[in-house]
């Protein structure tokens, strides 16, 4: 027995961990201080565990939880947005946007990605503080609104939040970006890449679908279709996307559109920038309300 | 840790399971609702506006 007893103290341990089971008087001749370390390391090690399913919760949270909790967000201010537009008290009897007093977090156009599917529409609210985003994408309050000249600039996630703009690095030049007001519908398309710019005539401008896409030139020289830029770089919602010092006459200022989000997915390093121009404008017609722009089907 | 607030969980086993379900739901939801709210906008992972 002696021996045995001799061959370590992880024997005995064992027995004292059971101590409550065994009826042996021996472990609990133990010191006390061994005791309380091992709590001590039990206490830390749980503690771990803990941090770790914790951070694993936060994650769920982040890409699924704010999803659900956006997609009601979201509904609401769709609905709450439909009643204001079927509602013929509102604004007087003239078929006209009016834009510009709209309160911090309120819906006032819809927008849609005809290639992102049927179903992609969100309402655009006003304004990008976190608890506008939390709704849907956030229009830049200085910014130009939907069909006016200069740079209609919306944010909006890619990550939770029900992540509106987690797949804008999918759209290609000339894909359809239509905006939906009360009295109009708004089709921007995506402007050529860099690398489309030349030739552009020649190839890929010879799609119908890039009627009035092709380069634009003077103060938007330089201006491509998607860029990945720093936050700190707020010349993308300027005016005149990326040159903001330029201030072009009335005449000469495009009617462009600017999707701004985070880049790379899970990170704030960089934003991903999206600028569409204007191509065609629809007005809605009350006798027709089946009207809507040819771009909404290009689904795909 | 854990095995100290099981062993503060009073009643037969039954009790001591709910108990121990109501109390791990009550920290998750906790943790959803008030903490990760007001935690996520001091993390650098969401910012998608420029400046």
């Amino acid at each position: 027995m002696g021996s045995v007893e001799h061959l370590g103290r992880g024997a005995g341990r064992i027995s004292g961990d059971l101590g409550d089971l065994v009826p042996s008087p021996r472990p609990r001749a133990r010191p006390a201080k061994r005791d309380r370390t091992q709590t001590v390391v039990r206490g830390f090690g749980e503690a771990l565990i803990t941090l770790g399913m914790v951070v694993l919760l936060f994650v769920v949270y982040e890409v699924y939880v704010t999803d659900l909790i956006s997609a009601g967000k979201q509904r609401e201010a769709a609905a709450e947005l439909d009643d204001r537009w079927s509602d013929p008290t509102i604004g007087g009897g003239e078929r006209q946007d009016h834009y510009g007093d709209f309160a911090e977090g309120q819906g006032f156009a819809k927008m849609y990605v005809p290639k992102f599917g049927a179903d992609f529409h969100f309402t655009v609210v006003e304004g990008t503080t976190a608890a506008s985003l939390e709704i849907g994408p956030g229009h830049y309050t200085d910014t130009a609104y939907p069909g006016e000249p200069g740079n209609f600039s919306v944010a909006g996630h890619r990550v939770g939040k029900g992540a509106p703009f987690n797949d804008i690095n999918l759209i290609e030049s000339c894909d359809a970006i239509v905006v939906e007001t009360r009295f109009s519908w708004f089709t921007y398309r995506m402007v050529p890449l860099e690398e489309e710019k030349a030739g552009w005539a020649e190839g890929k401008g010879k799609d119908p679908r890039c009627e009035g896409v092709a380069p634009l030139g003077g103060a938007y020289e330089g201006l491509v279709g998607q860029r990945i830029v720093l936050p700190t770089n707020g010349g993308v919602i300027a005016p005149v996307p990326g040159n903001p010092e330029a201030s072009p006459s009335a005449g000469e200022m495009a009617a462009m559109m600017t999707l701004t989000t985070c880049h790379p997915r899970f990170s704030d390093k960089e934003r991903l920038i999206v600028h569409a121009v204007l191509t065609e404008e629809l007005d809605k017609d009350p006798n027709k309300p089946d009207l809507r722009p040819a771009a909404l089907e290009e689904t795909g | 840790m854990y095995s100290w607030i099981w062993r503060h969980l009073p009643g037969p086993i039954a009790v001591r399971v709910a108990l121990a379900v109501v109390l791990a739901a009550g920290v998750i939801a906790l943790l959803l609702f008030v903490v990760f709210p007001w935690l996520e906008p001091l993390l650098p992972f969401n910012n998608v506006t420029t400046e």
